[in-house]
C-alpha cells in the first residue's frame, strides 16, 4: 500500500479539498450519488478524525487510505442506522449497492485505483451537469463536491452571500435525491451525452474567476486552476475526449498565462496593448497551442476552438500593433454564426477599428440592433465611447464614457474610463493624439471576449 | 516541574461551525507543528471530546447539549512545564487559541 507506481502523483501531496472531492466521488459513486449529501457528511467527518489524531500518531503511511476508511467506516454506520427507514422502496430495497461493498482500497495496486478515482471524480462532474439542475447551481455542487469548497469560500469566490449559495445546493441536492438507483453506476460513456453540458460548466466556472477584480484576484485565480483540472478530467479519458474539450482547455490555457498580466505594480487595470507582453507564462500558451492543434484535428470547429484562436492570435503577436487583426475579425465571424450574440459583434467591430480605423468599427455597431440589455451593459458604452474619441466625435464620445464609468462595476474599470474620458477633455485636436493614445476597450482585454459572452444572458 | 491540563473550549456558535476541508488541512498543520515545537513539554496531546454529554447530578441525568452553556468543552492536553507562566507561554501559541471562540483553561495537576 505504501509503494507508489511510478508516474502516479503520491497520494500524500494531495490537497485536502481534492482528497475530499475524491472520496466523495467514489463513496458517491460505490452507495449511489443519491446519497451524495450523507457521503459529503461522512468525507467531513474523517477529515475531522484526521485533525483529531494525526497530530497525535502522526500523519500515517497512507493518508488517502486511512481517510477513505474512516469515511467508508462512518458511512456503513449510517446506512446500519437509516434501513429501517429506507426499507419500503428506499434504497435498501431497491438494491443500491451497499456501502460496504465499495472498493477495498488496499486489495488494489495504486495505479489502477489512481484511475478508478479519475474515473469516479469524472462520472461526478457529468452528474453535476445534469440537466435539470439550473446552471448556477450546477457550479455550486461541482465546487462543492468535486472541487471541495466550504460554502463560505464558494461565496467569497462568487462574489455572493452564503445563504444564496445554500440555495443554489439546496436546488441541486434536491435533483441527486430523486436520483434513481440505476444511476448508481453508468457506464462513462452513456454520461458523455452530457460533455456539452459539462464544457458549458466548466467554461462559466473559468469565467467567474477569470473576470475577477483586483481585490479577489488570488482566490478567484483558483476557479480558473479548477476550470483547468475539472477539463483535464474530461480531456484525458479516452472516454470522454474530444476536439472541443481540447479546444476549451486550449482556450482557458491561453487566457490563464495573461492572468497576471492584467494588473500593473499598483494594482491599476492593464489593456493588453499595455501589457507586458513578457511577463506572459510561456509555458502555459505552450500547453494551450499543443491543445489547440490537437483540437483542430478533429472534423468539427465549435465556439471553443474560434474563441482559443482568438486567444492565441493574441498569445503570438509580438506586439499589440503587429497583431493579425483580420484573423481576429474572421474568428469573430464565426462565433457569429456558432453562437449568435451581439457581444462577438462587439468584439469584431473592436478589431475592426484596429485593422481598418474607427469609422468601419462604427459602421458595425450602427447596423447593429442592440438587445435592451445590452444598451445597459457598460462595456457597450465603453466601446462607442472609445470609438466616437479615436473618430474625434468627443462630445458623443464624453457622454458614452460617462454612462460606461457609472455602470463599470470594478473600481479598476471605473479608473480606467476616467483616464479615458480626461483624454476627451483635454484641449487637443481630434486625431493629434490619437495614434499614441489608442485604448481598445478591446473585448479581449478590458474583460476577455469569453466573460462577456458569458455575462450577458443568452437569447 | 508539574503538569498542567488545557481545556478546549469553544463558543457554540463556533462549535457549529463547519470547517471546510481547507481550514482543517491548515489547522492540522498548526497542530502538528505545535506538537512538533514542543514535543519535550507535551506529554498527552489528550483527545477530542464527542458531543453531546450527559450530567449526573443528585441521581437525576441531565441530556446535553446544555441549553445555558454559552461555551462546550471540546478536548484537553496535558503539558509538563516548569512553571505556571511556562504552561501559559506554550498555550500562546496552541492552535485552539487560533481558533474564533475558542478558549484554554490552564490547571495544573495537583499531582496526588
Amino acid at each position: 500500500m505504501k509503494q507508489a507506481p511510478p508516474g502516479a502523483e503520491p497520494l500524500v501531496e494531495h490537497a485536502f479539498r481534492h482528497e475530499y472531492g475524491r472520496l466523495v466521488s467514489t463513496l458517491a459513486r460505490s452507495v449511489g450519488f443519491q446519497h451524495t449529501e450523507l457521503v459529503e457528511d461522512a468525507v467531513q467527518s474523517a477529515l475531522v478524525a484526521a485533525l483529531r489524531s494525526w497530530p497525535k500518531t502522526g500523519t500515517p503511511d497512507d493518508p488517502s487510505g486511512w481517510l477513505y476508511r474512516v469515511a467508508k467506516n462512518q458511512l456503513t454506520d449510517e446506512f446500519r442506522k437509516a434501513k429501517p427507514l429506507t426499507l419500503d422502496g428506499g434504497a435498501a430495497a431497491s438494491g443500491a449497492t451497499s456501502p460496504t461493498e465499495a472498493t477495498d482500497v488496499s486489495a488494489l495496486d495504486l495505479g489502477a485505483f489512481e484511475r478508478e478515482i479519475r474515473d469516479d471524480e469524472l462520472r461526478m462532474l457529468f452528474v453535476c451537469a445534469d440537466p435539470s439542475i439550473p446552471a448556477e447551481s450546477q457550479l455550486v455542487l461541482a465546487l462543492k463536491v468535486l472541487c471541495g469548497f466550504g460554502t463560505n469560500e464558494i461565496a467569497l469566490r462568487l462574489l455572493t452571500t452564503e445563504a444564496n449559495v445554500y440555495k443554489r445546493l439546496a436546488r441541486a441536492r434536491a435533483r441527486l435525491r430523486e436520483l434513481a438507483p440505476s444511476f448508481d453506476t453508468p457506464p462513462l460513456e452513456a454520461l458523455a451525452s452530457r460533455r456539452d453540458a459539462v464544457h458549458r460548466m466548466v467554461y462559466l466556472l473559468f469565467n467567474e474567476g477569470y473576470s475577477s477584480s483586483l481585490a479577489d484576484r488570488l482566490i478567484r485565480r483558483e476557479l480558473c486552476d479548477e476550470a483547468i483540472r475539472l477539463g483535464h478530467l474530461l480531456a484525458d479519458h479516452p472516454g470522454s475526449a474530444s476536439p472541443e474539450t481540447d479546444a476549451l482547455l486550449a482556450l482557458m490555457y491561453l487566457h490563464a498565462a495573461r492572468f497576471d498580466a492584467r494588473v500593473d505594480g499598483t494594482g491599476g487595470l492593464l489593456l493588453l496593448e499595455d501589457q507586458d507582453r513578457r511577463s506572459w507564462d510561456r509555458a502555459l500558451i505552450g500547453r494551450g497551442m499543443l491543445l489547440l492543434e490537437r483540437a483542430a484535428s478533429g472534423p468539427s470547429f465549435s465556439r471553443y476552438h474560434a474563441e482559443a484562436a482568438v486567444a492565441a492570435v493574441h498569445c503570438m503577436a509580438p506586439s499589440y500593433a503587429e497583431t493579425r487583426w483580420h484573423e481576429i475579425v474572421e474568428l469573430y465571424e464565426m462565433l457569429e454564426r456558432l453562437a449568435p450574440s451581439p457581444l462577438h459583434t462587439l468584439n469584431r467591430a473592436i478589431a475592426v477599428a484596429e485593422w481598418k480605423g474607427p469609422h468601419e468599427a462604427l459602421v458595425i455597431l450602427e447596423a447593429l440592433q442592440p438587445p435592451a440589455w445590452l444598451l445597459g451593459y457598460y462595456l457597450w458604452d465603453a466601446t462607442l465611447g472609445e470609438l466616437e474619441r479615436r473618430a474625434g466625435n468627443l462630445d458623443r464620445a464624453r457622454i458614452r464614457l460617462e454612462r460606461a464609468q457609472g455602470a463599470a462595476p470594478h473600481p479598476a474599470e471605473k479608473a480606467l474610463l476616467a483616464r479615458r474620458l480626461l483624454a476627451c477633455t483635454e484641449p487637443s485636436t481630434p486625431g493629434a493624439n490619437c495614434p499614441q493614445t489608442r485604448g481598445a476597450p478591446d473585448g479581449g482585454t478590458m474583460t476577455p471576449a469569453p466573460v462577456a459572452a458569458a455575462v450577458a444572458p443568452t437569447r | 516541574m508539574s503538569k498542567y491540563l488545557y481545556l478546549y473550549r469553544t463558543s457554540i456558535e463556533a462549535a457549529a461551525y463547519q470547517a471546510s476541508p481547507e481550514d482543517i488541512q491548515q489547522m492540522l498543520a498548526k497542530w502538528t507543528a505545535w506538537k512538533a515545537r514542543f514535543q519535550k513539554e507535551i506529554v498527552d496531546m489528550g483527545d477530542a471530546l464527542k458531543p453531546p454529554g450527559k450530567v449526573l447530578r443528585d441521581g437525576v441525568v441531565i441530556d446535553g447539549p446544555f441549553i445555558e452553556a454559552k461555551e462546550v468543552m471540546g478536548g484537553y492536553s496535558i503539558v509538563e512545564a516548569e512553571s505556571f507562566e511556562h504552561a501559559l507561554e506554550i498555550s500562546r501559541s496552541c492552535p485552539m487559541t487560533l481558533r474564533p471562540g475558542g478558549s484554554i483553561e490552564i490547571r495544573e495537576l495537583a499531582g496526588y
